[in-house]
């Protein structure tokens, strides 16, 4: 079932959240990426019925939900911190969601069984979550979650409070469980890299409104706006003028349609080096496998990244010049 | 929807306090205030008056007396208990807690027994110290009753204090007074402040204590206005002293609840404190013998009045006997107080157990509110609910007379419990609140998720997670019920007569034996609410 939001708005005294429209499809996980305090958990919460919009409509497949308490939604919900029921063990806690539904007692035995083998946790039905690891606590509260067959799954940085190891395989975990059982998902998280590993789609939010949706190579490549090109991993911005759809640094010249002031943004990764040119290489900083170069061009600085083995020279004894190609760009919107 | 439910949830409790604190409370200050229009004349009559105006001098001067006594005697501890380690620690801090066991008629009797005339020092050294019936004696029992608070207040905090701190500002070259000075004593003065307030405002309301220590010549306040209605049936002087004393306690209760603020917001630190153990080498050392002296004294200190009690009550014309409490079993009509021993401690239990009730189903709604939803008013509604705990006992008392004494509920068993629940419950909404404020908001909401209504959330997730809190209010509301002697006093008919008031006739007619058996029995009751609010706080906390 899929999930929409139309023309949301909510106002703080200092702080207004706006969505005009954001759909997340049939059985799609869909991220929301943004910095802290940008309103993406506010947007899940008036999805789950936590909170309640100034105006606008929430749409579970067709039907409004607006009016709906969180109850009624049939949604499933991790949350950050997890919120298992500290006074229930790992069995009650999966279960609650199934009592409250009054099944029969067979019936929740046998599913919270197979709930608690899909995330790996057989045997563990009587511990209490405080003798649980994160990895563990997490892996019950999306157990709980997804015990009643949600029709919605709502996660709110669930991997955050988590080590990196540990935050990577739930990671691909969620994503396996999540495509084995097509359940539409929202997802948030502040993590560019963790988003771009688990999603379909991704809507980068900042402030309080969305700022582009797609897929995770298109928003990455192909960014709209300032903010999504830069949120998302480093990059270059040049701030050229066009003249004759061209528009040059120096030797390094683009394609563009418009005249005037143009903005093109590239990652360092599409910056490729070659023997000859009028770059001043200012620095070479060795990464493991790679180098990060800083360069010179016509008083303009440009990031570059490139595999160590793809160099024309010794990374430990660089040339002053080299020549620069920019392989694939994008068009931001120009200053104004 | 919600505001509709929230004005149901709340209705009852606020119409209780409101029927059974604001109109009383409202019908004191009309007495005190109004004559044929709005007039200060009682108040300004009161404070022209020279014992009055002595009175009043003398519970705010002798508050800060017994705060000062107080710190002195409790911060050494504090300091003790925050840095070092040493054998018999968990049973100096298990003593700790016995003056809070002792309901506060208990202490005065135990002060009357070691320091009277013919009381065991006077047999000791064959004469009297000169204490009892003077301020000395005030401010002692005061010091005895509330230097524990000092030293549980002021070490939690200070096994607080990040080690790396004083590290950092030792490795800058403080040391002893001045890194105490500069670095320790900031850090921990919120709850020094905090703990004082709180010591002054007992001190300030004090009724039992000086009653029976300072006689008419060291009234309180509370005292004052207990003989001016009790015994003068002054009703109007009773009145001005209790809208003077509502507003001086109700301003340093405001100073006590902001410093508790500063407090509890000191960030709680996951750092263990190395506490240093203590070898007997240490005691040979200045600091060492002074510290090994404090704790003996202290240790005297605090059974010393405890001790006193139980000898008396073991001792009858002067030989060791069981008779004290032969006595206080008895079921034999007593005429000094209108019931048998038997039948007082039936009503103390009795009350109890009815203040436990309904102090409980007043402040959980209340609680539950002010800690879960947002609303307009709600800083309103959280004044008003803790706004009974500027007023005093005897205060209630007077109010109930006035406002009850033609309705059918006064000379019953109900207005005595309900005068109970009053005087109670802010102690019970704070534990509950406490116990509430703990459990993560989004518990509430995993369960609504998951198919649970509001009400099924709570019952199923919220109030087993707040149980611990519940039950440290119930234990708290029943020890105050138990000790509670002023408003029982002034509202009960002789056939409720109860424990506190047994006693207190009894020492009145110089029967220490009994005061001290029935004293006992008190005591074990409180002590074993008590043992119960440490063992579930640990088990809950």
């Amino acid at each position: 079932m899929s999930v929409e939001l139309r023309g949301i708005e909510k106002c703080w005294e200092d702080f207004c959240l706006r969505i005009s429209n954001l759909k997340v499809r049939d059985g799609e996980l869909l991220t929301i990426l943004g910095p802290s305090g940008c309103g993406k958990t506010t947007t899940l919460r008036i999805i789950a019925g936590f909170e309640r919009p100034d105006s606008g409509e929430v749409l579970f497949g067709d039907r409004a939900v607006n009016e709906l308490p969180p109850y009624e939604r049939g949604i499933g919900i991790v949350f950050q911190d997890y919120a298992l029921f500290p006074h229930m063990t790992v069995f009650r806690n999966v279960a609650f969601g199934l009592e409250m539904r009054k099944l029969p007692k067979a019936e929740i035995e046998k599913r919270v069984r197979e709930a608690l083998e899909l995330v790996g946790l057989e045997g563990f039905e009587n511990r209490y979550p405080e003798q649980l690891s994160g990895g563990q606590q997490q892996r019950v509260a999306l157990a709980r979650a997804l015990v009643v067959e949600p029709k919605v799954l709502l996660l709110d940085e669930p991997l955050s409070n988590l080590d990196a190891k540990i935050r990577e395989r739930l990671r691909s975990e969620i994503g396996r469980i999540q495509r084995e059982l097509g359940i539409t998902t929202l997802y948030v998280t502040h993590d560019q890299e963790e988003a771009m590993a688990i999603s379909d789609r991704i809507a980068v939010m900042n402030v309080g409104t969305i700022e582009q949706v797609g897929k995770p190579l298109e928003l990455y490549y192909r960014p709209k706006t300032k903010f999504v090109a830069t949120f998302l991993g480093t990059g270059n911005i040049l701030e050229l003028e066009a003249k004759d759809g061209r528009a040059c640094l120096g030797e390094l010249c683009f394609d563009v349609e418009e005249e005037g002031t143009v903005r093109l943004f590239f990652r360092p990764e599409n910056v490729f080096l070659k023997p000859g040119g009028t770059a001043e290489l200012l620095d070479v900083e060795l990464l493991p496998g790679r180098v990060r170069l800083r360069l010179n061009l016509g008083g303009t600085t440009i990031t570059a990244e490139r595999f160590i083995n793809e160099l024309f020279f010794d990374p430990e004894k660089p040339p002053s010049k080299v020549g620069l190609e920019v392989k694939s760009y994008a068009l931001l919107p120009s200053p104004l | 929807m919600r505001f509709r439910i929230a004005h149901l949830v709340l209705l009852v409790p606020v119409a209780f306090l409101l029927v059974f604190f604001y109109l009383p409370i409202a019908s004191v200050l009309k007495l005190g205030l109004w004559e044929n229009g709005f007039t200060l004349s009682p108040i300004i009559s009161v404070i022209g008056n020279s014992y009055h105006r002595r009175v009043i001098a003398f519970t705010i001067g002798q508050a800060l007396a017994s705060t000062l006594l107080t710190l002195a005697m409790g911060l050494p501890g504090a300091y003790i208990f925050a840095n070092y380690e040493f054998p018999g620690k968990r049973a100096i801090k298990a003593l700790l807690t016995v003056p809070f066991v002792m309901p506060s008629i208990m202490v005065a009797l135990g002060f009357v027994i070691l320091f009277g005339r013919d009381g065991i020092i006077a047999d000791l050294i064959g004469h009297e110290l000169g204490i009892i019936y003077t301020w000395k004696a005030i401010l002692l029992a005061h010091a005895f009753y509330n230097f524990p608070i000092v030293v549980r207040m002021v070490s939690a905090l200070w096994q607080r204090v990040n080690p790396h701190y004083e590290e950092a500002a030792m490795a800058l070259g403080a040391r002893g007074w001045r890194l105490f000075w500069k670095v320790t004593l900031p850090l921990i003065s919120p709850a020094i402040f905090a703990s004082a307030m709180l010591t002054f405002v007992f001190c300030f309301l004090s009724f039992s204590i000086p009653l029976i220590l300072g006689g008419y010549r060291y009234a309180t306040i509370e005292v004052d206005i207990f003989t001016s209605v009790m015994t003068l049936l002054d009703f109007r002087t009773g009145a001005a002293l209790a809208i003077i004393q509502i507003s001086l306690s109700g301003l340093f209760m405001y100073l006590y609840l902001k410093s508790l603020e500063a407090y509890s917001k000191r960030e709680e630190q996951k750092l263990v404190r190395k506490t240093r153990r203590l070898t007997l080498r240490d005691f040979l050392g200045l600091k060492g013998a002074g510290m090994a002296f404090y704790i003996l004294i202290i240790l005297l200190f605090i059974v010393a009045p405890l001790l006193a009690v139980l000898y008396d009550s073991l001792v009858f014309n002067g030989h060791l006997s069981l008779e004290n409490y032969r006595r206080v079993f008895s079921t034999a009509y007593n005429p000094m107080f209108g019931t048998s021993t038997l039948g007082a401690i039936r009503n103390s239990l009795l009350f109890g157990v009815a203040t436990v009730v309904f102090s409980t189903l007043v402040a959980l709604p209340i609680a539950y509110v002010l800690n879960r939803w947002d609303f307009k008013g709600k800083r309103v509604l959280d004044v008003l609910a803790m706004l009974p705990l500027a007023s005093s006992p005897i205060t209630i008392g007077l109010a109930y007379v006035r406002f009850f004494h033609s309705t059918p509920l006064y000379y019953t068993f109900w207005i005595v419990a309900i005068a109970h629940v009053i005087i109670a419950y802010p102690f019970v909404l704070r534990a509950i609140s406490t116990s509430l404020g703990k459990i993560k908001k989004n518990l509430f909401e995993a369960a609504l998720s998951l198919g649970a209504k509001e009400f099924t959330a709570f019952l199923k997730v919220e109030l087993p997670l707040a149980l611990g809190g519940l039950v440290v209010g119930a234990i708290f509301a029943f020890a105050m019920s138990i000790a509670e002697l002023g408003a029982t006093y002034m509202l009960a008919t002789p056939e409720y007569t109860t424990m506190t008031i047994a006693v207190y006739k009894f020492i009145g007619a110089r029967q220490f034996g009994s005061a001290s058996a029935l004293s006992v029995l008190l005591m074990l009751v409180s002590a074993l609410s008590f043992m119960m609010i440490e063992h579930i706080g640990e088990e809950v906390w």
